[in-house]
């Protein structure tokens, strides 16, 4: 096998081992902070429905979290064994917060330990929520550090290059590069968005499933607000992101807005086609680029001609770019129906097409994830380390690549169903009527 | 003691515990498919689950934590190691991957399923035998530099009697180990019939766990000679170790003390080990690479000494508190309070 | 301004978006008539 096919086969191993962890990395970012706010909710309004969310949620929990856990270990390693070149370098100058990821991810191993296994231990229940705390910020900070060493990537500095050697490295201004804050809070925003949403689509779908239990009312209601809230700052820091790729990015932004000439009043490209290097069928919104660039309708954005042929970013990010952003304006439109229409009473959002039309919330929410990091990812190309080193300078020199890809594609089948199955079948055996029933006769006496 | 040896000195640490909390954990996961395939589970499949359930995920972060801090001390291990090993560590991860979530799933959605059990059993009982190849090939003589970058000869390793004594070694390990641990817990736990099982299952797996220990040793001297006579160095912390093990066996044979045993064992394995990485110095990889000429810059070195600092000031509480809640707490671990979400 | 978006709004959005995800999270009135 010649290095071209190990480094063809390295980025396909690369995109499915993370396309795959994503999913299950959303959820573990996401899913404690509903957990937390449900708990919240419930101890607070002393209302035994939210205290039963979170402790169900927590349960389906624990399934993804094993999932993330495997293949975040997975890519972990991965990294060093389809990049050497590129982790000998980045190992150098940003080991930092990958180290610190581990920490994070540790002190939230402990602690999901603790709080799985002491549910009614504690007589004064604030107890255990506090114990979720650490949960819940380990878990985001995971997501912060590892998402620094990708925003280092896209904007790498804290070090120079003398004579091909690392001089001055500093590892902290390396972890705070401009990519980070816009990358980072969108990275978390997002995953906790995601989270909302499809915990709103279980809820939704138990709904349509003939259950009528005030339960998943309550729940559906909780998750579509937070949604609306986590899909509207998403929105915002995506703008911030646009901005930022303006100033520090331009050929990655160019490209995903099929802006070819450097000009002022620049518009913003929606949708279209590409076919032989024309664009078609394309609405253009007048001076969308340059608000969106440089927050001025009149600004000049650099454009596609600035950078040479081999430094350009394949085209097709754009359609990514779209997806992502059509889904997010999507959900907030859709979460912000529902809410009125529940504030109003109206009779559409209780109808069976619209309880459909969360459920689907769910699976566009995960594509728009895997768009947002298929644009991210793409878009950086040709480079690993931007204008440092090239991804084919970064791939292993192994023969084994496309064997290994075959394994991993077998694994990520078999984690893939076997966290279906194993969910369905959880929630399916113990149903929560059943639950609050059993709860009901348990504390017997007690005064509810 | 320079940066160097401090790192190194971290990260092996980290190593050990991963060896001991790991091989405590993928062992049980075998004694359970064990029990269930031999019909004894009655006997076992609750102690070890009582152990198991809260910490399980803790184990995996030993190991992420290891080739993190590996990568961030050591970088030129990553293209050393990296290139080299895309095939065992690959093979590994797959089934650390089955076996967290295969683990994950029997306990939390599936209690009691056979087939789950078996996956998870087994494939813990693979990921010491997959992971140790590192350890071998870490001895020079299976990688040769073709055209700058390093190839592993698999031929090589795979007609080694050395990786083979390894192979060996880290199983009966993993299951001594684990065996020790377990007799401790379940007398603990006092649930006599499972203690007198597991004790058996220590004595026997104590035997081989001894031989191919002193095996490659011996085999090290025609493979590594350098490495032989260095570990002639440390002569002491090994027969210390032996001296301990002796120990542990004794008090196995002679049912006194489980908890002593098991800090016997713990003190035998961490001289061996220590003993072996310090007589590996300065190697990280015979004959290419060693610490010094791998090593990280210096404000690296030091940014992370003191993250790690910091982070063990968060980490140690938090571990405390979660041995307190579960493996020391006396109503936890005799069964009287159930509390799982 | 161009620096203030990049580096610092992003993190306020984020905090804000979580505090303000805690205290509209309580308000359940719409759908809890029935208690």
């Amino acid at each position: 096998m010649g290095n071209e096919e190990a480094v063809f086969y390295s980025r396909v191993l690369t995109e499915l081992t993370l396309s795959f962890h994503i999913i299950y990395a959303t959820i573990g970012v996401g899913v404690p902070l509903m957990i937390m706010i449900a708990q919240w909710v419930g101890i607070r309004k002393n209302d035994e429905h939210y205290i039963l969310l979170a402790r169900r949620w927590a349960r389906g929990f624990v399934i993804t979290v094993a999932v993330g856990v495997v293949t975040g270990t997975a890519i972990g390693l991965q990294l060093s064994l389809l990049w050497p070149n590129f982790m000998e370098l980045a190992g150098n100058v940003i080991a930092l917060p990958l180290f610190m990821e581990t920490f994070a991810f540790f002190f939230e191993a402990i602690f999901l330990g603790i709080y799985l296994y002491t549910w009614d231990r504690f007589e004064n229940q604030k107890k255990h929520l506090l114990l979720l705390v650490p949960v819940a910020i380990g878990a985001s900070f995971s997501a912060v550090f590892i998402t620094m060493v990708n925003a280092f990537m896209n904007a790498p500095q804290g070090f120079d290059i003398v004579n091909g050697e690392l001089v001055n490295i500093n590892p902290i201004i390396a972890m705070f590069n401009p990519a980070m804050p816009t990358k980072v809070a969108h990275v978390v925003i997002t995953a906790y968005m995601t989270a909302a949403f499809v915990l709103a689509a279980i809820a939704a779908f138990r709904l349509l499933k003939g259950s009528d239990h005030i339960y998943h009312k309550k729940a559906l209601y909780l998750t579509m607000k937070l949604g609306l809230v986590f899909a509207i700052a998403t929105a915002i820091i995506g703008d911030f992101s646009g901005k930022y790729l303006a100033e520090y990015q331009p050929e990655k932004l160019a490209a995903a807005e099929w802006h070819f000439e450097t000009q002022e009043n620049a518009p913003l490209v929606l949708l279209g086609v590409m076919s032989d290097g024309e664009v078609k069928y394309a609405i253009e919104v007048p001076f969308g680029l340059s608000i969106l660039a440089h927050n001025n309708p009149s600004a000049e954005v650099i454009g596609l001609d600035q950078f040479p042929e081999d430094e350009i970013p394949p085209l097709y990010i754009h359609y990514l770019f779209n997806i992502m952003v059509f889904i997010g304006m999507w959900m907030v439109l859709l979460s912000i129906w529902y809410w009125v229409g529940i504030k109003r009473n109206w009779r559409s959002v209780s109808t069976r097409w619209f309880r459909w039309l969360i459920v689907l919330g769910a699976p566009l929410s995960f594509i728009a994830i895997e768009s947002g990091w298929w644009l991210a990812e793409v878009g950086r190309q040709p480079w690993i380390l931007r204008k440092i080193m090239r991804v084919e300078d970064a791939a292993t020199t192994s023969g084994q690549v496309d064997l290994m890809l075959m394994l991993f594609a077998l694994l990520y089948l078999i984690l893939g169903i076997g966290s279906i199955v194993v969910l369905r079948r959880m929630f399916r055996k113990n149903p929560v009527e059943r639950e609050l029933a059993d709860r009901q006769t348990e504390k017997g006496g007690d005064i509810q | 003691m320079n940066l160097e040896i401090l790192g190194i000195t971290v990260l092996w640490t980290f190593l050990f515990g991963y060896i001991i909390v790991g091989a405590i954990d993928f062992g049980a996961g075998f004694f359970n498919a064990y029990s269930l395939l031999t019909g004894k589970q009655r006997i076992l499949t609750k102690v070890i689950q009582r152990y198991l359930s809260p910490v399980w995920e803790v184990t995996n972060v030993f190991l992420v934590f290891f080739f993190v801090g590996i990568i961030g001390f050591f970088p030129k291990t990553a293209f050393y190691y990296g290139t080299t090993l895309l095939v065992p560590v690959s093979i590994g991860v797959i089934l650390l991957a089955i076996r967290g979530s295969y683990y994950a799933f029997e306990t939390y959605g599936a209690r009691g399923h056979k087939g789950y059990s078996f996956m998870y059993g087994l494939a813990g009982l693979l990921i010491p035998a997959s992971l140790s190849i590192v350890l071998t090939i870490s001895e020079g003589g299976f990688i040769e530099i073709v055209d700058g970058s390093p190839v592993l000869d698999y031929w090589v390793l795979f007609t080694s009697p050395l990786t083979w004594s390894i192979v060996v070694l880290s199983i009966s390990a993993t299951l001594y180990i684990s065996a020790v641990f377990l007799t401790w817990y379940a007398n603990k736990a006092r649930d006599i019939e499972a203690t007198d099982l597991l004790r058996k299952y220590a004595l026997i797996w104590s035997l081989p766990t001894i031989i191919t220990a002193g095996g490659i040793i011996f085999e090290l001297r025609r493979h590594n000679f350098d490495h032989y006579t260095n570990i002639q160095t440390f002569l002491p912390m090994f027969l210390l170790s032996f001296i301990l093990f002796v120990g542990t066996v004794w008090l196995l044979w002679t049912r006194r003390n489980y908890g002593w045993a098991f800090g016997l064992l713990a003190g035998q394995f961490a001289f061996a080990f220590y003993g072996y990485g310090a007589s590996h110095y300065p190697y990280l990889l015979y004959p290419h690479l060693t610490l010094y000429d791998s090593f990280t810059n210096p404000a690296m070195a030091i940014a992370l000494i003191i993250a790690f600092i910091l982070g063990l000031g968060l980490l140690i509480p938090s571990l405390v508190l979660l041995m307190r809640l579960f493996l020391f707490n006396k109503d936890y671990v005799r069964g009287k309070d159930d509390f799982h979400v | 301004m161009v620096e203030f978006i990049i580096f610092y709004a992003p993190f306020i959005i984020l905090i804000a978006a979580i505090v303000v995800a805690f205290l509209i999270a309580p308000m359940d009135k719409a759908v809890n008539k029935e208690d």
